[in-house]
């Protein structure tokens, strides 16, 4: 029964993520130049990273093969979590506008539903980043290479999660948009630099209010050392994240349709 | 999944509500300590039976909307019942907006940059039409709303009235049950409204379809609608069939149109029933 | 001259006046700058850690996060010359614009001017506040903050004019997006921003000093931590170097523009 609706809710994606496809060919020259445009910005940290490791080879442990493997798992993370559920990313102020209510009146679970709408080309540009630099060059063997993409999936499941997280702020608070932006700035600035420079209560920090730490920190181990129990707490991590995300965006939805919330148009 | 429709035993009304009413509680101030409580629906009884085209209007800020919210579960009521198609719309959300069709004259459920035969196949996904039910269902909605010409362009480059055609034959898609127009000819020209409101008639006839139609627009109540529903300041200010209304009411002892009722239901301060400020002749 | 002079005076006061209204951005900057500081705060304290020694490059630890805070400040506040150029172009305002007494360049340019140095004031005084907190007070000799405006000035006026030839290319491409983030980026990396040019790998310092980037944010950021008076002399030489050239540039392309303008018509 369950094994039947996983099927249904896949059909579906496969039926947005077409007709998302179509849209962003029929601008083809607007998405290959946004995703190229997210290229050059990722490839401008790289660049500044592979200059400061060229002076200091060595920092907390860390190589710079370390730091681009950090980024190729970030970007490429971010970009599966976001591509194809881009209006997760922009939930707070779906929420705000009162858009939800369009999404109720489809017979479709409203959260995996709402975020197959979208879709996004720069964070297509930054999966299609991520994989290159990886494969390109860190130059992993193929069980390196398998875990990656492990690790990836889980990444992005901590992004679609952390956006719940976000875009539930609008049930509670009336300014949630710009603390969602701020929130997420956060998230995104912190995914791309080494978890080992922190230390201490920011540590524990970017283990949970900014989740960044199974962004940043656990899934490089894992993939440095080839650990096995780092990749397996990624993995809870992310199910962690997507689990309050999805239960904190349900408890909101219920507050929201109580109607106690500001501005509700009747 | 099956179209349910056709082995639903027959729905004797499609709406039935007892003393719906909502209460919202609004929270000032900056912590949000002071609750004000603004009652947007007092207590609507109102019984619809299936097939039946009706006018739901009300000016903004009416109540009409949180009723329509409601009797779709997107609200929760603050008290009294509701049954619509046999449902209850809270707990029976998921399976009652299966069988709701809906159409919004200001957002498009169409995507814009694509031709409307995609947005159809969409559809078809999200609601879990068969293929085979799908295929006749699309031929015959493409042919009776003419939609043939149009069905490979993109949406953006339709006229309005294209592609109101076009949304609303996607929301009969899935055989609905209830069907709940939201401004649909707003800025549609002169031809293609009546064009609109013949064919939804139509499909009220031919189908069955209860039809919600919320326009501020009389000439599409006065086509399209059998009974005229006013909400004003969170209760019902006239319930009437249409031919009634038109006919039999008098404002200050003259005969009055339909605008003009309406007019004046809409200014009137008093929620009080249509008896008292209007008297039927 | 005189005119112009009252021009773009006239152009920059309303612009900084305008701007000066968004107070509403502080808090955010704040919190940006926060973020940003507070991780390359980490970066350098591990960095100065393991290598053992007080000064990097010529810089202490404080003087490097000072450095950082100059560069950050002067890249936030970079102004919307080029996209605003595409706008008018695009748009047809532009035909507003010409039919004004102040050349078209020279607006853009003043415009662009007045708003850059009041967001720069605005960001650096946010900055210094948060690495104030971070790393304590920065030891400047007096003359440091006078060589600072000087050179900030210049460079601001550099950049606009390389704003402005991108700017200007709106004329003949479709769209001047991909040339603008090309151009930021270098600035970014050639600038210095993140990493100051003294850490460079010798290959790179070889012929970046001859590119206009390293005078656009690494010239004034040293001048600030280093305040030397022969140093400032070569700066502010060099950037009115590069400013004549610049301006030869811009009267050269904007010359084409208009004869384009008159044969298409606009």
């Amino acid at each position: 029964m369950w094994f039947s609706k996983i099927l249904s809710y896949l059909r579906l994606a496969r039926a947005y993520i077409k007709l998302n496809w179509s849209m962003q060919m029929e601008y083809r020259g607007a998405f290959v130049s946004q995703a190229l445009a997210m290229f050059l910005n990722n490839g401008t940290w790289l660049a500044f990273w592979m200059l400061f490791f060229s002076r200091f080879p060595v920092v907390k442990g860390w190589e710079q093969s370390d730091v681009v493997t950090l980024w190729a798992i970030s970007a490429a993370g971010f970009g599966l979590g976001n591509a194809f559920c881009w209006n997760l990313h922009n939930l707070a102020a779906m929420v705000s506008r009162g858009e939800l209510d369009v999404w109720m009146l489809y017979p479709r679970a409203l959260i995996p539903h709402l975020a197959l709408g979208k879709m996004s080309a720069t964070a297509i540009g930054d999966l299609a980043f991520g994989y290159f630099i990886y494969i390109v060059v860190v130059r992993p063997d193929l069980q390196h290479f398998l875990l990656f993409n492990l690790l990836v999936v889980a990444v992005a499941l901590v992004f679609i999660g952390f956006n719940l997280w976000r875009g539930s702020l609008a049930f509670y608070f009336g300014q949630a948009e710009v603390l969602s932006e701020q929130w997420f700035f956060a998230m995104i600035t912190f995914s791309t630099y080494p978890n080992c420079l922190f230390d201490g209560w920011m540590k524990v920090v970017l283990y949970t209010l900014i989740p960044a730490g199974f962004i940043s920190g656990l899934p490089v181990e894992a993939l440095r050392d080839f650990d096995f129990s780092a990749a397996a707490f990624t993995w809870l991590g992310a199910l962690g994240v997507l689990a309050s995300g999805a239960a904190s965006f349900e408890l909101g939805l219920r507050r929201y349709q109580s109607g106690n919330l500001l501005g509700m148009r009747s | 999944m099956e179209i349910e429709s056709a082995l639903m035993k027959p729905l004797k009304n499609a709406v039935e509500t007892d003393n719906l009413r909502k209460v919202f509680e609004i929270k000032q101030g900056l912590l949000r300590r002071n609750a004000k409580s603004v009652v947007a629906v007092e207590g609507i009884s109102l019984t619809v039976p299936a097939g039946q085209s009706v006018a739901f209007i009300g000016p903004n800020g009416a109540g009409k909307s949180t009723t329509i919210k409601m009797l779709t579960g997107i609200l929760k009521p603050s008290s009294g019942t509701a049954s619509v198609l046999g449902l209850d719309p809270w707990k029976q959300r998921s399976k009652l907006v299966r069988q709701i069709g809906a159409v919004f004259g200001q957002r498009s459920q169409l995507w814009l940059h694509l031709p409307p035969s995609d947005s159809f196949d969409l559809l078809a996904e999200i609601y879990g039409i068969p293929k085979n039910d799908y295929r006749k269902r699309k031929a015959l909605l493409v042919e009776r709303f003419d939609l043939g010409r149009f069905l490979s362009t993109p949406v953006r480059k339709l006229s309005l009235g294209e592609r109101m055609r076009a949304e609303i034959a996607a929301s009969l898609l899935h055989r609905p049950q209830l069907l709940l127009l939201d401004e649909p000819t707003i800025g549609v020209d002169v031809i293609a409204r009546q064009n609109l409101r013949d064919l939804v008639c139509e499909w009220n006839r031919e189908e069955g379809v209860t039809v919600f139609l919320t326009s501020h627009d009389t000439g599409d109540i006065e086509s399209v609608a059998d009974r005229v529903i006013v909400i004003n300041h969170g209760r019902v200010v006239l319930d009437d069939s249409l031919s009634s209304v038109s006919e039999n009411t008098l404002i200050e002892g003259k005969t009055a149109g339909l605008e003009e009722i309406i007019a004046h239901l809409f200014n009137s301060a008093a929620s009080l029933p249509m008896q008292n400020c209007i008297s039927p002749g | 001259m005189k005119n112009s002079i009252r021009q773009i005076w006239a152009v920059a006061r309303v612009a900084a006046r305008s701007n000066l209204a968004y107070l509403g951005e502080v808090a955010s900057r704040t919190f940006f700058l926060a973020v940003i500081l507070f991780i390359f705060l980490k970066l350098w304290q591990a960095t100065y850690r393991e290598s053992a020694s007080a000064v990097i490059g010529g810089l202490s630890l404080n003087q490097m996060l000072w450095y950082l805070t100059v560069t950050e400040a002067i890249y936030m506040s970079a102004p919307r010359l080029a996209q605003q150029i595409d706008e008018d172009v695009r748009s047809g305002a532009l035909a507003v614009r010409l039919l004004k007494p102040i050349s078209y360049p020279l607006y853009c340019l003043s415009s662009a001017l007045g708003e850059r140095i009041v967001r720069f004031l605005a960001n650096f005084a946010t900055g210094a506040a948060v690495t104030f907190c971070l790393v304590g007070p920065f030891n400047c000799s007096p003359a440091a903050p006078i060589m600072l405006l000087v050179a900030v000035l210049l460079a601001f006026v550099l950049d606009g004019l390389g704003h402005l030839i991108i700017g200007l290319w709106a004329f003949w491409l479709e769209d001047t997006s991909g040339l603008l983030l090309i151009y930021t980026r270098l600035s970014m990396i050639l600038g210095g921003m993140l990493i100051p040019m003294e850490l460079f790998p010798d290959w790179l310092k070889s012929f970046v000093f001859f590119l206009p980037f390293p005078y656009l944010v690494w010239g004034p950021a040293h001048l600030f931590v280093h305040s030397d008076w022969l140093q400032f002399a070569q700066l502010v030489g060099l950037q009115s170097l590069y400013i004549l050239l610049l301006l030869a540039v811009v009267n050269l392309i904007y010359g084409w523009a208009l004869e384009r303008i008159s044969a298409h018509g606009g």
